[in-house]
């Protein structure tokens, strides 16, 4: 019930025009939301610990048939995997607000920041495919609009392209959940529709498969299982998105505006790593172990090709959307590991990389904003003409390098331990670990670089950048210092005490194995 | 009770509970400098009684010392250590392992050991008379007005994050208050953001240190998968353990140390990850002390002195002796490289900086030596062999002592001769500038002094006599003078250099460096002396540098009395450096017993070789070096100019061995090798150029791949389906015949289609 009305409100505050109220009403609801949430997490509404679940149960569930001859559900419900994602969706709604006050056309964008971020908890929150998809397409029509509307001047080719790109990914994905649905045994599961015999339902699916997922037993064939798992994957790797298939982010990035990006690599990418916890991993087990090396490799690849492209932008924006990149790679090398630790790992960079890459694209924002250019090297001297953007800009940046007692630091030590036990256990060649080694390196070599143009140098006789037209240069807005120092304040939080959020995560990782891994590996115990 | 391992025992002291403080009022101190910095920036009172800050960090230290004063009083009985009851979860995870979910956690607490106390103390000491430096230093130099705030914090967050790495209980910790120092190097190193210099510093300083640190950190994770666990109190009971042991493979262990070792190699500024040293010099004076000198570089040998436990253990004997050899080889290229760097610098800053290097070079090689001899000899049942090795291990961490506190005191000293200089040449023009009136002339001339560069130097040694002491004996300690600081520690280190390389040919090299490198300290740190006290000044500014402030005496003279007073520390087993516990100021032998030993171990121990050693080592430092030195630069002070009874012999004899002996040098100073020392080598042009060329060179070809194939494939995919549709868009041609004819084919296909089927 509850999510069902954030979705709404979302919808709702679509037609109001003016954009002072309109402002305030999305800031209140997106407050209300996180409230909610946050209440959630302290046992306020519900008395849910988000602990020993159990794999494949869910707290809060809701459901109301949609449509029952096809057996699709409205089928809501949260469980340690999806509740740290749909706390992240709106922490960072509110902030997102915070930090783009003053976007012009306000009365449209502010309520397409709340749909979006409707539609994004909508995904988390589905236990139904049909659901689940329809939420899926729909995060990309306000994200469309951010971008062709309020974008920078290829806005249309990047809308263009992002929408065309992923969405040719999700139909592919579609192929698969479809194929999914009528390869089921009709009448197998218990909320099967009456004309088809077969049913939408995530958590029933993955009982079915778990429960014929058992020693050297494939649910579904072992042909049919990796032919679904590669593409529902797909679908999953453009989103996130993985090498080959990232080079949507940047071109999206660059052109939308700030509130966009932020949503974009805050949460919208994380929908695919999402996903792929969510369905093929619970699904195709088996897959995915045929498929760990394949998934090593994309991430291996993601993760040093990200950086070492990095290294060679000029464009501020860019840099930190293929930041973004090697990041993710992070996600799919954890979970390639097969290690508890690593999923974790990657469940951890998905909430701490949530918090850190808004910063980072808040702190592009303002620069574009203020200095009218996104070239490294157009403003230097920034301590000193903006010492709040300087300052928010290297705290961001050193959180992204994975600075130690800030959030990014955890996730990466995790993955570095989980790699590290795949190697010594499992027996992987040791030169597995010169790809992290090297990105450690190169993360910091390009983040340094940018601020050694950035923030440093300059000097008294600075003059102000050419774009800025003699204009003085001014330091961020109030607005946007809040904005920068809550998610500053969050990414120690979670650095320093990783645990508020990690424990829950550890626990799903922990059910997943005992439920999903182990009977697989034990054979049929 | 052995020390080094220091599990044996684990003793609770009811300070323990205080001891998070010392790491937490610093760190809490940080971001209250940070806001009321920005909050009341220009405010009188926030300036003047404040000190921008100066005094809340002042505060903050003062209270770390106390506390760590106690606990270390507490400590001073035994060789125990304390483990702290503390426990503060930081994360929980598991793994998975032949067929098992095992749960692991990563917690934080504090351990106490002997190797932390001397450290603690050495880093919350000097924190905190780096700190009154800083006041005298940092708040009367109008370039630094109204961002003081910035420094203190920077200044306090690093105290916290040093501080926090000699407390942390396991090495997970360890690293993660690495980093943090690391920052805070950068952040300062990079204090005057605006030159482009500093940034260039700034940025080397943390890429150079973060190489290290990759490595640091995967063998942080071969040691946690090899033991379960990065806590040393259970790695350290683990390696005694045999049934442990045998599970263990010796060479992925030494793998792991090795890879750790480089960490440290980053960190302390060793070969060949030493280039960022000495353009950290780039930051404050007051950071270059502390940072650059007493405290971060140490973290790096502390590192090292941590792993002492695994080449002591007897399961491990003679596995881990390449790693020892490589620790003091390292140790050993380093000191005589960067001493010899140091002979032709002309900045003050520089020269010791490469000071700093090389005498870091120094403890590694010591380490490295006793590291040898615990892993060879069997020292924890045989009384000798363990004497051997005590002796050995506690003569680098004593050098350690000795240099932070000498180390520290000079670039105070040299912080405080550069701060006059910078003044008396403002004050000149000045007055220049009241007399003729030109007002350029004095920004005209800004640029083209250097206040750093010994050139514009000489003849302070009347000027500036607390000053010309503080250095004098500090530079004395350095080079290893009989009796003062260094010398008790640096003889040790010799003797066992050469100890080991009796038993082990490899071990001839760094032996041989580093006692080269003793003649080579001699002279360098005389030059540096004399080129700036004695001798007349060089430039009209030295002629008119006056005395220093209180805030900035204040620590000379504290440190003046420590390094002179090295002996009684070792004497009092402050951190058991001498061969069993019974020396101490709480143990049944008192101080005059353990001074007698000391003075009867460095001077007369029975074994002829080592006599002799000691004489040679002695000779060529204290005799060779600076005799050379004093023959080439310095002489006669000015006429009429008086100094402190104390300083007048070396005045003297300065002058009648200048007048005496003095010979051309330009041949050596023009030729190609003292050329290439002044280019350091050329390592930094060689790494830069790596830098721009090959990895600059390479991102840039990969962003334009990216650019053109990856995303080029998608391009002509998206081209590609366009002139399709165009293709199909032209079909629709409007005319109806063309649809009757299209619509025939597709029935007839559709029908061809269903019979094929059918």
């Amino acid at each position: 019930m509850i999510l069902l009305a954030f979705v709404s409100n979302g919808n709702a505050r679509m037609r109001a025009r003016l954009v002072g109220p309109v402002r305030m009403a999305c800031l209140v609801f997106s407050l209300l939301m996180l409230v909610l949430t946050t209440g959630m997490f302290f046992r306020y509404f519900g008395d849910v610990t988000w602990m020993d679940i159990g794999f494949n149960e869910y707290e809060f569930e809701h459901k109301y048939t949609w449509v029952e001859s096809l057996g699709i559900n409205w089928a809501v419900g949260l469980d340690a995997l999806s509740f740290p994602m749909v706390w992240l969706t709106t922490f960072l709604l509110p902030v997102t607000i915070i930090a783009t006050w003053n976007e012009k056309h306000g009365a449209t964008y502010f309520p397409l920041l709340l749909m979006m971020g409707g539609a994004l908890i909508g995904v988390f929150v589905s236990l139904d495919l049909f659901m689940f998809y329809v939420f899926w397409e729909l995060t990309l029509i306000p994200m469309f609009f951010l971008i062709l509307k309020w974008g920078g001047k290829d806005r249309k080719y990047a809308s263009q392209k992002f929408f065309i790109y992923t969405f040719t990914a999700s139909v592919v994905m579609l192929l698969g959940l479809i194929t999914l649905y009528f390869l089921q045994d009709p009448y197998s599961l218990a909320s099967s529709g009456t004309m088809t015999g077969r049913s939408f339902s995530i958590p029933e699916l993955i009982d079915n498969a778990r429960a014929n997922n058992i020693g050297d037993n494939w649910y579904l064939g072992a042909q049919m299982q990796k032919i679904l798992f590669v593409m529902l994957m797909i679908g999953f790797l453009v989103k996130l998105p993985a090498v080959p298939f990232h080079t949507w982010l940047p071109d999206a990035h660059v052109q939308a505006p700030t509130g966009g990006s932020m949503l974009l690599a805050g949460v919208m990418l994380k929908m695919g790593a999402y996903g792929m916890f969510r369905l093929p991993i619970s699904l195709f087990p088996h897959a995915l172990y045929h498929f760990q090396l394949a998934l090593m490799i994309i991430g291996m690849v993601s993760l040093v090709w990200g950086a070492i492209v990095c290294l060679g932008q000029t464009n501020l924006k860019k840099m930190v959307a293929y930041s973004s990149v090697s990041h993710m790679g992070v996600i799919l090398i954890g979970i390639a590991t097969m290690q508890p630790m690593g999923w974790a790992a990657a469940l951890f960079m998905m909430f701490a990389h949530g918090i850190i890459s808004p910063m980072l694209f808040a702190v592009c924002g303002a620069f574009k904003h203020h200095y009218h250019s996104m070239e490294i090297g157009a403003m230097r001297g920034m301590a000193k003409h903006s010492p709040w953007l300087a300052t928010s800009m290297m705290f961001a940046w050193m959180a992204s390098l994975g600075l130690p007692l800030l959030a990014g630091f955890v996730a990466e030590i995790m993955m570095l331990i989980a790699l590290w036990k795949m190697i010594s256990v499992d027996g992987w060649s040791i030169w597995w670990m010169v790809g992290p080694a090297l990105v450690l390196a190169l993360t910091a070599a390009y983040y340094l670089w940018s601020m050694q143009r950035t923030i440093f140098e300059g000097g008294e006789d600075t003059q102000p950048p050419a774009s800025m037209k003699g204009h003085a240069i001014p330091d961020i807005s109030n607005s946007e210092k809040f904005a920068m120092l809550i998610l500053a304040l969050f990414t120690i939080i979670f650095g320093v005490l990783p645990w508020i959020a990690l424990d829950m995560m550890d626990d799903w990782t922990i059910q997943a194995f005992e439920g999903l891994i182990i009977p697989l590996l034990k054979g049929g115990a | 009770m052995v020390a080094g391992t220091g599990t044996d025992t684990i003793i609770d002291s009811e300070l323990m509970q205080f001891a998070p403080l010392i790491i937490l009022l610093p760190m809490l101190a940080f971001p209250v400098i940070l806001f009321l910095g920005r909050v009341f920036n220009r405010n009188p009172f926030w300036k003047d009684t404040m000190k921008e800050g100066g005094i809340i960090a002042l505060v903050v230290m003062a209270s770390s010392l106390i506390i760590s004063l106690l606990l270390i009083k507490d400590h001073l009985g035994g060789f125990a250590s304390m483990k702290d009851s503390v426990d503060f979860l930081w994360l929980n995870s598991s793994v998975y392992e032949s067929g098992n979910l095992t749960s692991i956690s990563f917690g934080f607490g504090i351990y106490i050991d002997h190797i932390t106390v001397m450290l603690l103390f050495v880093a919350s000491f000097l924190c905190l008379l780096i700190n009154i430096f800083s006041i005298g230093y940092m708040n009367t130099d109008p370039i630094n007005d109204n961002r003081n705030h910035r420094f203190y914090a920077e200044f306090v967050l690093f105290c916290s994050g040093m501080l926090g790495m000699v407390l942390a209980d396991s090495f997970l910790w360890l690293f993660i208050f690495w980093e943090i120092m690391g920052l805070c190097s950068y952040l300062l190193i990079g204090f005057y953001y605006e030159k482009p210099s500093a940034a260039y510093a700034a940025k080397k300083a943390f890429l150079t240190t973060r190489i290290g640190d990759v490595f640091l950190i995967i063998g942080l994770v071969m040691m946690w998968d090899m033991f379960g666990s990065l806590d040393y109190d259970v790695i350290f009971s683990a390696v005694e353990d045999e049934t442990f042991m045998a599970g263990v493979s010796s060479s992925t262990l030494q793998w792991a140390l090795g890879l750790m070792f480089i960490g440290a190699v980053g960190k302390s500024a060793q070969f060949p990850l030493h280039v960022w040293l000495p353009d950290a010099m780039e930051g404050p004076t007051p950071v270059s002390a502390l940072i650059h000198a007493a405290t971060m570089v140490n973290a790096g040998l502390y590192l090292v002195a941590r792993m002492f436990p695994f080449f002591g253990s007897e399961y491990l004997q003679h596995d881990l002796v390449d790693l020892a050899f490589i620790i003091a080889l390292i140790g050993g290229i380093t000191a005589v490289m960067a001493a010899a760097i140091a002979f032709v610098q002309h900045d003050l800053k520089k020269v010791l900086a490469y000071s700093t290097m090389s005498q870091l070079a120094y403890i590694f090689t010591g380490l490295g030596c006793a590291m040898f001899l615990a892993n060879t000899l069997d020292w924890q049942t045989d009384a000798d062999a363990h004497y051997i090795v005590i002796v050995a291990f506690g003569a680098a961490l004593f050098h350690l002592f000795n240099h932070a506190m000498a180390k520290g005191m000079l670039f105070m000293a040299s912080g405080s001769v550069i701060h006059e200089v910078h003044h008396a040449h403002h004050h000149l023009h000045h007055h220049d500038d009241h007399h003729d009136d030109h007002g350029d002339h004095d920004e005209g001339h800004e640029e083209e002094f250097d206040a750093q560069s010994m050139d514009n130097m000489g003849g302070l040694a009347s000027k500036m006599p607390l000053t010309a002491t503080a250095m004098l004996v500090g530079s004395a300690s350095i080079m290893g003078l009989p009796l003062i600081g260094g010398f008790w520690s640096k003889e040790g280190i010799i003797a066992n250099a050469w100890r080991v390389a009796l038993e082990d040919p490899r071990f001839f090299l760094p032996a041989m460096c580093v006692l080269v490198g003793a003649a080579m300290t001699g002279f360098y740190m005389s030059r540096m002396w004399l080129k700036t006290f004695a001798g007349k000044p060089k430039t009209e500014v030295a002629a008119h540098v006056g005395q220093t402030n209180t805030w900035i005496k204040i620590p000379l003279f504290v440190l003046t009395f420590v390094t002179l007073s090295a002996i009684l520390f070792a004497g009092m087993g402050f951190t058991h450096w001498a061969p069993d516990s019974e020396y101490g100021l709480l143990s049944e032998k008192n101080l005059f017993d353990g001074i007698a030993y000391e003075m009867s171990h460095a001077f007369a121990n029975g074994d002829t070789f080592f006599f002799i050693l000691t004489y040679v080592a002695i000779a060529i430092g204290a005799v060779l070096g600076p005799g050379l030195a004093l023959s080439l630069y310095g002489g006669s002070l000015a006429e009429g100019e008086k100094v402190k009874p104390w300083m007048k012999p070396i005045i003297r004899l300065n002058a009648w061995v200048y007048d005496r002996y003095n010979f051309d040098n330009q041949a050596i100073a023009n030729s190609g090798l003292s050329r290439a020392l002044e280019n350091r080598l050329y390592f930094d042009h060689y790494y830069d150029m790596a830098m721009l060329k090959i990895v600059a060179g390479f991102s840039d070809k990969s962003a334009e791949t990216d650019k053109n194939v990856v995303d080029g494939v998608i391009k002509k995919i998206e081209t590609g389906t366009q002139s399709i549709s165009k293709v199909v868009r032209s079909m629709t041609t409007g005319s109806a015949r063309d649809y009757i004819l299209m619509v025939a084919v597709g029935t007839l296909g559709i029908f061809f289609l269903l019979w094929g089927v059918a």
